[in-house]
């Protein structure tokens, strides 16, 4: 159970819980500070999850009121597929965050976190009929590999959860239509691979784009084989790299700038 | 009708002179100053933020027109009536901009239930206002303003007092609007709720002009659905968990708290 104490002893809450569901609140956190880093927060909106290991199925969101510059491992809020807060917390959570990252943290048993992002480039995209186009080696990595999931409205309808598993499929990356980006990762390290690159996609595309059409240009699309073995070869080669490059060098970055994400 | 210049000692003159429901807006109307210089949206001395004093009518607080908004205190606030006389000079003495004055108290003094308006110079939102189509209701930020954001065409430098007349027409009941060829204006009955108006349509400018700029297919939700989402931001209100504000604070706090003197 986790302290009550508005601002618990890191070592108290840590105690209480196993040393895998320990580990989940510092990298889950370290993602909220990243996320952060790099612009791609909404205020006190979106939100980023990860599953507890465990059969409980048990996931931690964002404490609702703080702003992911603020987010540490211990005032993360468990939650379990209900909705309902596990132990105790000083922060509810997000309704609509609940829906959409339970959805896929109940539909997908082999996804352990989920990164949801409002950013100018993402929703841009979502905006277009055209979608994600395969026209940068970043953007080929999701070349049929990307979901999309029609506006429903503010997602507080727990009934979205069935439409947004059945869009989401077997994908790790979703385009949310006419509102943001979803990321998934089997580890919190793929998630945020995941959500970087499909950021750059979304920003590149739109400056592709705007130049194109304002010189009457057409963009290039390499042909379907070659999008085909760039996203195989992504797609097979990313396991083994997600742990051991990319989030390693985020987290030496953190530890040196804002090492409170670990309390 | 100003009141001698404040002289050593300034803080805690204004401070005293003041009630503590005043000296609390002020903390927060200069907070407000210094998270949109913190988010590039300020326009070097230009543009202005205002917010009623509570307890006396037809007062309200404007930026010491000469002080980048990195510099805004508490306590350098500049407090006017709707006449445009300054009742309490703030600390150094700065005047208030005179188009401020204009747009701000045609918004203050029409609308009882508003007690904060902001406005900004920023590229998104000066591109937008020059484009004739408006604001699109194109994805969830954006139909939070759905049929709720007002126009309000170019006069010219707004030191007319006859355009108030004209502002308050075409703000109508909105909490946003577009100053044509100028730039955004947002307001509500509080600073957090005028923040978050700011926010989300600074964002909304953005995606629209990437969306138009890609030459791209934009998906218009039907209007049906703009609505309903309207309504759901309206039932759920602004919640002091979304809006950033009080997060936004204690960041200012540990970076520069200069603006709580």
């Amino acid at each position: 159970m986790v302290a009550t104490a508005a601002k618990p002893a890191p070592s108290s809450v840590r105690e209480s819980m196993s040393e895998e569901e320990w580990q989940t609140r510092v990298d889950l956190a370290a993602l909220y500070r990243v996320v952060a880093k790099h612009g791609m927060t909404d205020l006190g909106g979106t939100h980023l999850s990860a599953r507890v290991p465990g059969p409980e199925h048990h996931f931690l969101l964002n404490p609702f009121g703080l702003l992911f510059e603020e987010v540490t491992a211990s005032n993360l809020v468990k939650v379990d597929m209900d909705g309902n807060i596990v132990g105790e917390s000083d922060y509810p959570v997000n309704a609509a965050g609940f829906t959409i990252h339970s959805a896929v943290h109940m539909a997908r048993p082999e996804i352990r976190c989920v990164a949801h992002t409002h950013t100018i480039a993402g929703i841009a995209v979502s905006c277009l009929q055209e979608g994600l186009l395969p026209i940068t080696q970043h953007s080929m990595r999701f070349y049929k590999r990307v979901a999309y999931h029609d506006w429903e409205g503010i997602a507080t309808n727990l009934d979205e959860r069935e439409r947004l598993v059945r869009d989401l499929g077997q994908h790790k990356a979703m385009i949310l239509r006419n509102h943001g980006l979803l990321a998934c990762g089997e580890s919190v390290a793929e998630a945020w691979r995941i959500l970087y690159y499909l950021e750059k996609s979304c920003a590149s595309q739109l400056e592709a784009m705007a130049a194109a059409h304002a010189r009457g240009r057409k963009l290039v699309y390499p042909s379907e084989e070659v999008c085909e073995y760039t996203a195989s070869m992504m797609e097979k080669r990313s396991p083994t790299e997600h742990g051991t490059r990319d989030w390693p060098a985020q987290l030496r970055l953190l530890d040196k700038e804002q090492p409170d994400y670990k309390h | 009708m100003a009141v001698t210049a404040v002289t050593s000692g300034g803080e805690s003159t204004i401070r005293e002179q003041v009630s503590p429901e005043e000296w609390e807006v002020r903390v927060d109307l200069a907070a407000f100053y210094r998270v949109v210089a913190m988010h590039g949206w300020d326009d070097l001395t230009g543009t202005h933020i205002s917010a009623k004093v509570p307890g006396e009518p037809g007062n309200f607080l404007l930026n010491p027109y000469g002080l980048l908004f990195e510099e805004i205190t508490a306590s350098s606030l500049v407090k006017v009536n709707l006449d445009g006389e300054v009742v309490l000079e703030g600390q150094g003495g700065y005047p208030v901009n005179a188009a401020g004055f204009t747009i701000h108290s045609a918004v203050l003094g029409a609308r009882e239930d508003v007690t904060c308006a902001a406005h900004t110079h920023t590229v998104p939102g000066m591109a937008i206002s020059a484009i004739d189509e408006g604001l699109l209701p194109m994805h969830q930020k954006a139909m939070r303003f759905y049929k709720r954001i007002s126009y309000h065409d170019y006069e010219g430098v707004a030191t007319n007092l006859d355009e108030r007349e004209r502002l308050v027409r075409d703000l109508g009941g909105n909490n946003a609007m577009v100053l044509k060829n100028h730039g955004l204006l947002t307001c509500g009955p509080s600073v957090r709720t005028a923040w978050l108006l700011l926010y989300n349509l600074e964002k909304c400018c953005k995606v629209q002009l990437a969306v138009e700029a890609s030459g791209g297919t934009p998906i218009m939700p039907s209007e049906a659905l703009a609505e309903s989402t309207y309504k759901q931001y309206d039932t759920m209100g602004v919640s002091s968990r979304i809006d950033g504000w009080d997060s936004l604070k204690r960041m200012l706090d540990k970076t520069d708290p200069s603006y709580k003197h």
